[in-house]
């Protein structure tokens, strides 16, 4: 049973990478009642952004130094996809009903997978991904690659950071009185449409960072590898309380020590030998959305979203 | 117009309904009794609590604490069941099926009082044939009732304001219900439509249905209710015939702003400021 | 009669232009006519004139006195185009062919002949390399089809501006051009005339859907497309359609008895299996179609994992079916295998569906999109390494063997009286059955207390509960609806198949059936209609059967084509009229005739009250 601290570390690690992505669902859930279908795919470009600007950069330029970069290139592409999306799929179709918007997200999910599998040098295959040298670190008898550090790093920044500009600033405050109600918001004289384009752009901004995560300890980006750690998001994101950013974090990192424990574990269990490994992990994930939902519909936190009665 | 002689009968009976969301209390202790063949009013501003106490008579909400019992039943808890039950209503904010026609939106009011099942209509058996002739002539008589019948295959987002408000009440009607909850009715409506509306809700009368009103047109009320009550802030503040409601200082005071007839003087701008440190007071006090 | 211009029964110079009502081009109408005619008739001759002089560009262009392939399309569309302008002469006996718009069917059809044409040569200058390979021709009908064009664009426009609008810039008046206004009642015929008409109307359409099944090659595929196109849509401003379906409208069953006498004769039009193997798994997939169209056409329910159900029901009857590879040795007759199917994806409907649908509707798709996808994995994991071997993973359970209904053998191609019924084509009648009873049971639902309480759920879902729906209860009944009728079409598609493989059933991908494609075709057909589904999914899935050679793009322009569609005609091509009237504010009220009010009616406010 000392493997415990391993899967714990590791379903941490990509938990924190679940929570990081379902911000970006979250947010946007919240404050237009929209599944951004696209936002997976919005998270692989992030991926593809950084992975060029590595690309770009002289060969023996240092990891360490080229990360901040790379998060930079990814940032920029994630925020500039999503941005569009909102302006010229999303924002027409505002009024129209539900319907409308979500098929909008899925055609816009199939366009951003194709443009990158065609487009992309060499993406019809995955792509690697650069590593950081050295061993991995031994805390409490887990074993930490040096990657995984980064995500582990990023997620509390980015927490804070969120809280804070959530809870402190004007546009954050802005951002809360929308999702609660955008028509007195706007009575308030808050621009929602900026309001709405911040949040989609937190959300990628959000999502590329894990996808430099992912690159990180997975050693390769390819352009399916949006649609399953969307749908776990998402997934995260409605177990922590759809519309709840803290949520979406807490979410993510019951979702990925869940998976991990399950994998690691189902398998001991007398008669379920053949159901353990890797190849069940997504099934528990929908298991454990099912059970929440029998359970407890509202998310562990407690949903925020707007009345759109 | 007669009034219809039946026994009198207690059709709804709240008592004590309290309605809390998390720290803030909408409704408080309220005490509502409707009988046979009764017009009651609901009145007070905005923000008092009317439409909730509303949701809590139909199962929308579940109060808190008290019970609303419709003919001697405690209500089921679920919206559907209590329409099954015998109460139902209008919405403040029109809330038609947009794009099915005007009798299609009746035909659905009526779903309650049938039953046919998907295997009846799957494998048309007579007497789902029969059933929904049935229904179709009932849905007819009520558009006539309410004076669409020459729209009946409009789609209800065609409609004027005047003849939607009308649809809607038609479309509460189909279930039969012994009590008709009526939410601002006459909203937007003009001195000519608010006649029709009373007329209208008189007759509904006559028919043997018992109706409790929310509204804001003072005249409305006062020439429609046999009682009104007025709900402030959460509380029933007075209930009474209209005459005794108008003459109400702390009604005055909480609701109609400016005395009934005549300008105010400085006596009674003291008085309504004094009624008004009473209501506060009291509302402090619970 | 029809109610025509009387003005147009002279030449057309009676009637004054307003400044508003002149044509994009100004001509005097007679000269524009005149024009039309000639150029229609100049593409019509060339057509049996060579177009190129090498059989490398496939059709065999290259005799003449024998229009072949591409050029077939343009000579039926220049003899429709000089059908509807000569009809504009007020040529007696060609006054029913226009009674909406007159000029804009000519436009379009002139528009049409055009788009083929210069498809055409365009085709061919690419492939052969260069303009140098068109004969004479090629540039005859070209040229001539042009000329055309600009004598239609020169006929004065049918849709008389409003008063008081303004007069809109190139663009818009291009546009303006092609509407038309509705044609008038018809004159009601005799009852036998009107359904020979339904008939022949059936009969034309199968001809149509048959022919561009069997296009051989791709660049006739795309110049059928071309034409097609604009050929409905030229009969749809002629209002011919319009008359058409209140034809149907008057006789519904005949109608519908109709539409299955067609398809019935469809596989007896193809003597290639391939074609008739493509004509059977459009029923699947059509059918499926129609079942989702219950679940998120009526009832209003977002469904993205639908696609399962159908894996459920195809496994399911797999397993039973006898295949020496199933891990369940039974060998179930086919009434049976089909029970199982239904019950199987009926029973995993209601597990999914019974947790969720007391929820927000959003948490359904994503519910259900998760359920595909573990339905793939599970499927795919259940190969004796990760899981008990039950469905032998990812290769699947093959040699599924062929049915036997009533000792016809549905594996061997049979003769009927005189035709050829190939494997698939008996494949086809068999789901044809089913069809048919999908078809009804949609009908008979929809139509019913139960299908409106399920529209009233999608409309206003706590309006409907105020009105004493049990929506829960109802939105399972749809879900599981539902997943039964896709179990259905499972069953067959089992066999249709010979195997059944988890990788058919996926989120997205570039074969249909999958789930993203199914509700493509639900959307883009039209929700809550029978016709919409059916015609996306057919449309679905023979464009990419069709043009092989666009597979890498193929997913790419599916996803565009899904947001350029939810922009700008959400309500899909067949438009259940509601629909089109809850996307779109039309000025166009589809209202009809107020009956008188009766006398005494209460609650009508008298006047002076």
């Amino acid at each position: 049973m000392n493997e415990l601290p391993q899967q714990l570390a590791n379903g941490l690690i990509l938990g924190a990478m679940y929570g990081l992505i379902a911000i970006g669902y979250t947010m946007v859930y919240g404050i237009v009642q929209l599944i951004n279908f696209a936002h997976g795919e919005i998270f692989m470009v992030g991926g593809f952004g950084a992975l060029t600007v590595h690309l770009w950069l002289p060969d023996n330029f240092a990891l360490g130094a080229a990360i901040p970069l790379m998060i930079l290139g990814g940032v920029i592409v994630s925020v500039a996809v999503a941005t569009a999306a909102e302006r010229f799929a999303y924002r027409p179709l505002r009024t129209a009903p539900r319907l409308a918007p979500l098929i909008t997200a899925i055609g816009l999910s199939i366009v951003l997978q194709q443009v990158v599998w065609m487009w992309y040098p060499d993406a019809k295959k995955d792509r690697p991904f650069p590593q950081f040298e050295g061993g991995p670190f031994d805390v409490f008898g887990a074993n930490i690659q040096r990657g995984d550090l980064f995500v582990l790093i990023a997620a509390p920044v980015c927490m804070i950071a969120l809280g804070f500009f959530v809870t402190k600033t004007r546009s954050g405050r802005g951002m809360q009185a929308t999702a609660q109600d955008p028509d007195t918001a706007k009575l308030m004289g808050i621009n929602t449409d900026r309001i709405i384009v911040m949040a989609f752009a937190i959300g990628a901004a959000f999502a590329a960072i894990a996808a430099v995560a992912y690159g990180l300890k997975n050693g390769q980006v390819g352009f399916r590898m949006g649609f399953l750690m969307g749908l776990k998001a998402f997934t995260a994101a409605v177990l922590g309380g759809i519309g709840n950013i803290y949520g979406a974090m807490l979410g993510g990192l019951v979702l990925g020590v869940a998976e991990s424990l399950a994998t690691g574990y189902i398998g001991d269990i007398p008669g379920m030998s053949l159901f353990g490994g890797g190849a069940w992990k997504d099934v528990w994930a929908f298991a454990l959305l099912i059970l929440v939902l029998l359970l407890r519909p509202q998310g562990l936190l407690g949903e925020r979203v707007a009345d759109r009665a | 117009m007669t009034t219809t002689t039946t026994a009198t009968t207690t059709v709804l009976d709240a008592s004590n309904v309290t309605m809390r969301f998390g720290g803030l209390t909408a409704v408080r202790s309220v005490d509502l009794t409707v009988n046979t063949g009764e017009i009651v009013g609901l009145i007070g501003p905005n923000g008092a609590g009317k439409t909730t106490f509303f949701n809590c008579l139909t199962g929308l909400y579940v109060p808190t604490s008290g019970t609303v019992k419709y003919k001697g039943t405690v209500l089921p808890p679920k919206p559907h069941l209590v329409t099954q039950a015998g109460i139902a209503r209008t919405f403040q904010n029109i809330r038609l099926f947009a794009n099915m026609t005007v009798l299609e939106n009746v035909l659905v009011g009526r779903h309650t009082r049938t039953n046919e099942g998907l295997w009846s209509a799957l494998l048309r058996l007579p007497g789902f044939k029969k059933a929904e002739q049935e229904s179709r002539e009932r849905a007819m008589e009520l558009l006539e009732f309410t004076g669409l019948a020459a729209k009946a295959d409009h789609l209800a987002r065609n409609l004027p304001y005047g003849e939607q408000r009308k649809l809607e009440i038609a479309r509460a009607l189909a279930s039969e219900p012994g009590l008709l909850l009526l939410d601002e009715p006459t909203a937007g409506m003009n001195p000519q439509e608010t006649r029709a509306t009373e007329e209208l809700v008189f007759a509904i009368r006559d028919k043997g249905t018992a109706i409790l009103v929310i509204e804001h047109d003072i005249r409305f009320i006062m020439n429609l209710s046999d009682r009104v009550a007025v709900l402030v802030q959460g509380e029933k503040l007075v209930e009474g015939s209209a005459e005794t409601i108008q003459a109400d200082e702390r009604v005055i005071a909480a609701y109609l702003g400016t005395p009934f007839e005549g300008a105010p003087g400085t006596e009674e701008a003291a008085e309504v400021e004094a009624a008004e440190a009473q209501s506060t007071t009291e509302g402090d006090a619970k | 009669m029809t109610t025509k211009n009387p003005a147009a029964t002279t030449t057309d110079t009676t009637k004054s232009p307003t400044a508003q009502a002149t044509p994009l081009i100004p001509l005097p109408p007679t000269a524009a006519r005149a024009l039309t005619i000639a150029g229609s008739a100049a593409a019509l001759i060339g057509t049996f004139l060579a177009w190129t002089w090498t059989d490398e560009f496939p059709g065999n262009l290259t005799v003449t006195g024998y229009p072949g392939g591409l050029q077939v399309l343009t000579l039926v569309g220049a003899a429709l185009t000089l059908l509807f302008a000569l009809s504009g002469y007020g040529i007696r006996g060609l006054g029913w062919l226009t009674p909406g718009g007159t000029n804009s069917p000519v436009l379009l059809l002139a528009l049409g002949v055009l788009g083929t044409t210069g498809y055409a040569m365009g085709a061919i200058s690419d492939e052969l390399g260069g303009l140098v390979n068109l004969d004479p021709g090629a540039w005859i009908s070209g040229i001539g089809s042009l000329i055309a064009v600009i004598g239609a664009f020169g006929l004065p426009v049918d849709q008389p501006y409003d008063d008081g609008d303004p007069t809109p810039h190139l663009w818009g008046r291009i546009r303006h051009s092609l509407t038309a206004p509705e044609p008038g009642r018809a004159k009601d015929l005799p009852s036998w005339a009107e359904i020979l008409i339904i008939a022949a109307g059936f009969g034309a359409g199968l001809y149509v859907f048959a022919y561009g099944i069997g296009t051989e090659y791709s660049e006739l595929f795309i110049g059928f497309l071309i034409i097609a196109a604009f050929g409905f849509t030229a009969l749809t401003r002629a209002g011919l359609l319009k008359r058409l379906s209140a034809l149907t409208a008057k006789h519904r069953n005949v109608n519908l008895a109709a539409a299955f006498v067609a398809a019935i004769c469809f596989p007896f039009t193809q003597s290639n299996d391939q074609f008739a193997l493509i004509g059977a798994n459009i029923l699947i997939f059509a059918t499926v179609a129609l079942g989702l169209n219950v679940v998120v056409g009526l009832a209003g329910l977002l469904d993205l994992g639908y696609v399962a159900f159908l894996g459920v029901g195809a496994y399911a009857a797999a397993l039973v079916s006898g295949s020496p590879q199933s891990s369940i040795g039974v060998h179930f007759p086919f009434w049976a295998a089909v029970l199982t199917g239904a019950a199987a994806s009926l029973i995993f409907g209601v597990v999914i569906g019974a947790p969720t649908l007391r929820l927000r509707g959003d948490y359904l798709a994503i519910v259900t999109l998760g359920f595909g996808e573990i339905f793939r994995i599970t499927m795919n994991n259940l190969n004796g390494n990760s899981g008990p071997d039950v469905t032998i993973g990812s290769n699947g359970i093959p040699n599924i063997p062929d049915l036997e209904i009533f000792g016809f053998n549905l594996g061997l191609p049979h003769d009927v009286a005189g035709h050829e019924l190939t494997r698939s084509g008996n494949y086809y009648l068999l789901m044809l059955l089913f069809t048919a009873i999908v078809v009804m049971v949609f009908r008979r639902s929809a139509e019913s207390r139960i299908g409106r309480a399920w529209v009233a759920i999608r409309e206003d879902e706590t309006a409907a509960t105020a009105m004493g729906i049990n929506s829960f209860r109802l939105k399972l009944l749809a879900f599981a609806l539902g997943a039964s009728l896709a179990g259905l079409a499972g069953t067959v598609q089992s066999h249709v198949s010979y195997s059944v493989t988890p990788e058919q059933y996926q989120f997205a991908g570039s074969v249909p059936p999958n789930s993203a494609f199914l509700l493509a075709a639900v959307i883009l057909g039209g929700m809550g209609t029978i016709s919409g589904p059916l015609i996306g999914a057919a449309l679905l899935y023979l464009i990419p059967a069709k043009l092989q050679f666009m597979a890498d793009y193929q997913l790419l322009l599916f996803g565009l084509a899904l947001m350029l569609l939810m922009r700008f005609r959400p309500e899909g091509l067949v438009a259940d009229r509601r629909k089109q009237l809850e996307f779109h504010e039309t000025g166009q009220l589809d209202v009809p005739e107020d009956a008188p009010l009766p006398e005494g009616a209460t609650g009508v406010a008298k006047a002076g009250a």
